[in-house]
């Protein structure tokens, strides 16, 4: 695969899975506002990885969006292990979701300018959204974290951000993208701003002392991956000519 | 909690019209919460959200005495009709 498209492939396969799993909260969210807001901010997700995969489609060595986004052996995946945790409890839910958008703007602004230029259309439009997304985060970690949830919150939190800092593991072709111009910042300059977010929030964080899950480039799956692509193929495998 | 009542505008010259309440620990969330319940399919390009505590209310015995003077329905109607028997020819 051509290394620019790995790159944006990983921000895809986060996007996308990042949206399927938000997208569980329909209808059992805390309430019901809560349930609106969550849901359009699956939904959102989702339709940044389909734009990605419609740029990256046109490649038919890759297959179309559909093939992309559903059908591929789970070690050509590039999903960071952050997304592919089941959250079932709504302060994992919330944490992961404040700890993905940070990161997520981030990796946005680094496509900005990008050399690909079907990539960088859309980079304002999703900027838009990611606003709504981290207010809608900031909202709610801030206001819960100095309530009685503080120590819920905070638990999420030590147990998420070690799994949310691996996502900035780099895939094997960023050199590349970034001496073509796809992308214009490498992910340790902006693991070290995310971090920096992090900190602000839940005090100096120990990051040499933190554990990350083994990754290999985002070429390995994590032990929840085989469940979670059977509920989102769920659909695809009764009707494959359903679409999305 | 406190309750906001949520108000929408379109653009162009419509007023802002009531499009319902909310509840919400304060002003952040409820701005946070109103845009996808009310405003996620662009029913409105403006938002307003008054906190229900601001609103300044008016005793139903204080408004009673107007619903009974039907003189100030008047519309002129019985005038106009007169007027215009004698200008007929």
């Amino acid at each position: 695969m051509e290394p620019a498209r790995e790159v944006l492939l990983a921000l895809a396969d986060d996007e996308h899975l990042m949206g399927q799993q938000h997208a569980e909260w329909i209808g059992v969210a805390p309430f019901l506002e809560e349930d609106l807001a969550f849901c359009s901010i699956a939904q959102d997700e989702l339709g940044h990885a389909a734009v990605l995969y419609e740029v990256l489609a046109v490649d038919e060595e890759l297959g179309d969006a559909d093939q992309l986004a559903f059908r591929r052996a789970p070690q050509d995946y590039r999903s960071c292990h952050l997304v592919e945790l089941p959250c079932p409890d709504w302060s994992d839910a919330l944490v992961r979701h404040w700890l993905y958008d940070e990161a997520e703007v981030l990796r946005w602004d680094a496509l900005a300018g990008s050399s690909w230029p079907a990539v960088a259309a859309v980079v304002d439009r999703v900027q838009r959204e990611e606003a709504y997304h981290r207010r809608h985060a900031e909202a709610l970690v801030a206001r819960l974290g100095d309530g009685d949830a503080g120590p819920r919150l905070l638990d999420s939190f030590r147990r998420l951000v070690p799994i949310a800092d691996a996502l900035w593991e780099p895939v094997a072709g960023e050199q590349q993208a970034l001496a073509d111009g796809v992308v214009t910042a490498p992910s340790a300059q902006l693991q070290a701003r995310w971090r920096g977010g992090v900190d602000a929030i839940l005090g100096p964080v120990d990051w040499d002392a933190l554990e990350h899950p083994a990754q290999h480039g985002r070429t390995t799956r994590s032990e929840y991956f085989p469940a979670l692509h059977a509920r989102i193929t769920e659909v695809l495998d009764l009707d494959p000519t359903a679409r999305w | 909690m406190r309750v906001y009542e949520v108000f929408l505008k379109r653009e162009g010259k419509d007023e802002f019209r009531h499009a319902g309440s909310l509840e919400a620990a304060d002003d952040e969330l409820a701005v946070v919460l109103a845009r996808e319940t009310y405003v996620r399919r662009a029913e409105g390009d403006r938002l307003w959200l008054v906190d229900r505590a601001h609103v300044v209310t008016v005793d139903d015995a204080f408004l009673a005495p107007n619903a009974d003077k039907p003189h100030r329905h008047n519309d002129g109607s019985l005038v106009a009709d007169r007027r215009r028997a004698q200008r007929a020819p």
